[in-house]
């Protein structure tokens, strides 16, 4: 087992999670009664079986793509950004804010100035973690968590508070903006093009930079060893408070995007938990940056598939929650398992 | 205990550990195995201690062939390795660290057999301290009582000097040779330091590249030692000092300046050093030499006074300025504070010397290749280096304008060909105007190398001497608080 794993790397170690994860999921459908092969099928059929339901993964994959691509960039930097959730929020919150008040601008400019108000909502919310972290010496897990209830909080409030639609407040969000600022779908399909072209402009950029760049190189030395690099001088904490500034902003813009390219106010749910889905997404690829779009395509189709449970099987759609857990504990217990075969051989052979 | 090794043999990946070792030992001596880096000392003692089996050959322990598959199994034969670094439990206390993995006992019983033994041997240890906040030296006493107490015949140290101050050595060597006498015991002390093993061992076992050259009876010669260890590579020369006479320019200054560290500060430093001056800071561990380097560094905060390096005053500048105005500084723990273990050769000069990604390749040949013969490939990450070539390729990243060099213990674990290459740089540096501030255990390496010797005591600067009027004699008397102070 151990060669296999040795000879097919990072590839087959996945495919063997995958299995796993598959078993484990099986498990658990058949302990609740439902026909196993059948609930599979509908959620791959429900997720990508046509174009319509293609658009609609697609438009999950882009803000898992855009806030994946984020953390990596914080991942290699040493710093857990659990926070990002909340800082779609608050890119969410910030884009609309400005719709609100903007007036006499043309609809591009006005989009455009949307987005950045997004980015600059994501990044002072990342900023407040960081400096926590930097300056404060409290853990970024902590203050990221307390944040992400904070932002969740502020959008509740202004939903039902200030930004309340004319006489009633309500769940389904506020009032939607004006129909200018829409980003335009795909003629029949669910899915904004610009959105989708900025997601794969986002991944390429971080691609590109953790690999090319020599401030990726010195976000990777941080990342591994912060008192060598602060010994060489790569001023660590000012590295890694760029980092969260850059992941902040980015899952900024992908909270804005939801505003204008897909639901055109602002909702409870306008995060619909993609930032957790995306620390998943950077933990199964751990670096390897190329697995980020294919990952974030398995877990959109899984998002939108599962929607197909409780409509025709009376099944809960969180079996969606249950295989994605599951896939992501696979993963590190074949990596757990494959560390510990190395280590007896190492002392055994 | 007597043991026979028969034609042992050992590889790990394409290296080939141990070829064909055969050796026999008898009980009631001590023996100093010796050899350079990577001759195959450890993979010997970890196959004799169980933490891994030979491919090949066997062991008979008193005539017995022996079954070991687990450090558990051998230390039911009455075999006990004692670690470079202890593997203890640092927060647990020091009687609890006695039970684990010893004799099953109640607290009370712990403490009273722990005291019996430690007073037996001359040790000081508080059996409710917590073993983190013990010297290493300390340390290994423990773990050095627990192997007696679970009575082992044999007992393996590995590089038991290192770290310990030069009072725990010689104790340790009284202990070593008492237990030697008493029930026959076998003892291997591996070790890098030829001056111990010449003091202390009854008999040398050298080896070379994975294979046994010489085993060797009092009296010792030196000279055949290093050659066996060494083969013609290293000439017997006398230790060629090249050190030269410092210039008149004074390069750094301390004038009344405080240092802060984690646990204590050094108050009231007043020192200068010239242009192409090599200073030694002497001391046991923890005393303030690290401080001093890391304050100058300025990785430690400088709380009062000044200091002023090139006619410069450097209070409140950041680490990056510090290291963009010359002053570099080496740490000890190379992998763990110098280096990143999983950044390639190449990565880490990009890093250190702001270039090209496109340009590495060039720069690895003109700075690693060339200079400081590193002998690896470019693109292999730090931590697949040994630790002779994780050195030089720290001193390769030291930026050729640096004027300042601040060393935590340059040699530390290195075999005698790497360190002369790393003093011949030094030393070259020095002519070129640099100077040197380094920390060692090594008395011999701080008296060969330094103009000027600063002894640390007692977390103060004790004394301020030019080498001249020192000999290891006196140093080692100032180190321990007599003698003259400053």
């Amino acid at each position: 087992m151990q060669s296999l794993l040795e000879m097919a790397g990072p590839g087959l170690r996945f495919a063997a999670a995958l299995v796993l994860a598959c078993l484990f999921t099986l498990f658990v459908i058949v302990c609740s009664g439902a026909p196993p092969l059948q609930t599979l099928t509908l959620i791959a059929e429900g997720g990508a079986g046509s174009a319509g339901k293609l658009a609609q993964s697609l438009s999950v994959w882009v803000p898992l793509v855009i806030c994946s691509s984020a953390l990596l960039l914080t991942f290699a930097g040493g710093i857990w950004n659990i926070g990002v959730e909340g800082q779609i929020v608050l890119g969410a919150i910030f884009s609309t804010g400005l719709f609100r008040h903007i007036e006499g601008v043309g609809a591009l400019p006005a989009i455009a100035l949307g987005l950045v108000a997004g980015i600059v909502g994501g990044a002072l919310w990342a900023f407040i973690s960081a400096a926590l972290r930097v300056w404060g010496r409290v853990h970024e897990i902590f203050s990221g968590l307390a944040l992400n209830f904070v932002a969740m909080s502020l959008c509740l409030w202004l939903i039902f508070g200030p930004w309340k639609r004319p006489g009633i407040a309500s769940m389904s969000g506020t009032e939607p903006i004006p129909e200018s600022l829409w980003l335009s779908h795909l003629e029949g399909l669910p899915l904004c093009p610009v959105s989708l072209a900025l997601s794969v402009v986002v991944f390429l950029a971080v691609f590109v930079i953790m690999k090319y760049t020599r401030w990726g190189l010195m976000l990777r030395a941080v990342g591994q060893n912060k008192q060598a690099a602060d010994i060489m001088g790569l001023s660590p904490h000012r590295r890694q408070v760029e980092a969260m500034i850059c992941a902040g902003g980015l899952a900024g813009l992908a909270g804005a995007l939801q505003v204008v390219g897909l639901y055109h106010q602002l909702l409870p749910a306008i995060s619909s938990g993609y930032g957790y889905t995306s620390l998943l997404v950077a933990m199964i690829a751990s670096f390897r940056s190329v697995l980020v779009p294919p990952l974030c395509l398995f877990f959109a189709v899984l998002n939108v598939g599962s929607i197909q449970l409780p409509l025709r099987m009376s099944l809960d759609s969180s079996l969606d929650g249950v295989i994605k857990g599951a896939l992501v504990l696979s993963v590190l217990l074949i990596q757990g398992l494959e560390a510990t075969i190395r280590k007896r051989r190492g002392r055994l052979a | 205990m007597r043991i026979d090794i028969r034609d042992l043999h050992k590889r790990y990946g394409d290296v080939q550990a141990n070829r064909g070792i055969s050796l026999s030992l008898e009980p009631g001596r001590i023996y100093g195995l010796l050899g350079e880096n990577a001759a195959g000392k450890s993979t010997l003692m970890r196959i004799l201690a169980g933490y891994t089996r030979q491919d090949q050959g066997e062991i008979l322990f008193d005539e017995r062939p022996a079954h070991v598959t687990s450090p558990l199994d051998a230390l039911a034969l009455g075999v006990g390795m004692l670690h470079q670094d202890p593997l203890d439990f640092p927060a647990l206390s020091v009687w609890e660290n006695f039970v684990l993995g010893g004799v099953k006992r109640n607290k009370r019983a712990a403490i009273q057999r722990l005291l019996q033994l430690s007073t037996r041997f001359g040790f000081d240890l508080p059996p409710e301290a917590a073993v983190g906040e013990l010297t290493v030296g300390e340390r290994q006493q423990v773990d050095l009582l627990r192997l007696l107490d679970l009575g082992v015949k044999v007992l393996i140290l590995d590089e038991p000097t290192t770290g310990i101050s030069l009072a725990q050595k010689d104790m340790l060597f009284a202990v070593l040779r008492e237990l030697a006498r008493e029930k026959d015991r076998t003892i291997i002390v591996v070790t890098h330091m030829l001056s111990d093993a010449l003091t202390h061992c009854d008999e040398i076992v050298v080896m070379r590249r994975g294979r046994l050259v010489g085993h060797l009876n009092r009296p010792f010669s030196a000279e055949e030692i290093v050659c066996l260890m060494f083969e013609d590579r290293v000439l017997m020369e006398a230790e060629a000092c090249h050190k030269q006479r410092a210039a008149d320019e004074i390069l750094l200054s301390l004038k009344n300046a405080s240092i802060v560290g984690e646990s204590f500060g050094l108050p009231g430093l007043d020192l200068s050093v010239r242009s192409g001056e090599i200073v030694g800071l002497a001391g046991l561990e923890g005393n303030g030499q690290e401080l001093l380097l890391r304050g100058l560094a300025g990785l430690a905060h400088l709380k009062r006074g000044k200091i002023i390096f090139c006619g410069k005053e450097v209070r409140g500048r950041s680490r990056t300025e510090f290291r963009r105005s010359g002053i570099a500084f080496l740490p000890a723990a190379r992998l763990e504070e110098g280096l990143f273990a999983d950044l390639t050769l190449e990565e880490h000069l990009c890093l250190a010397f702001t270039e090209k990604m496109s340009r590495a390749s060039d720069l690895f040949q003109r700075r690693c290749a060339d200079r400081f013969q590193l002998r690896a490939a470019p693109a292999s990450t730090a931590r697949s280096l040994s630790g002779g070539n994780q050195q030089r390729l720290l001193l390769s990243l030291i930026p050729p304008s640096a004027r300042l060099l601040l060393l935590e213990h340059p040699t530390r674990g290195l075999d005698i060909g790497s360190s002369r290459q790393v003093w011949a740089y030094l030393e070259e540096c020095c002519r070129a105007g640099s100077s040197v501030l380094f920390s060692s255990v090594d008395l011999d390496e701080i008296l060969t190398h330094s103009h000027r010797v600063l002894v640390f005591h007692n977390r103060r600067l004790f004394a301020d001497v030019p080498t001249e009027s020192l000999n290891v004699e006196t140093l080692a008397d100032m180190i321990v608080g007599r003698g003259k102070a400053a």
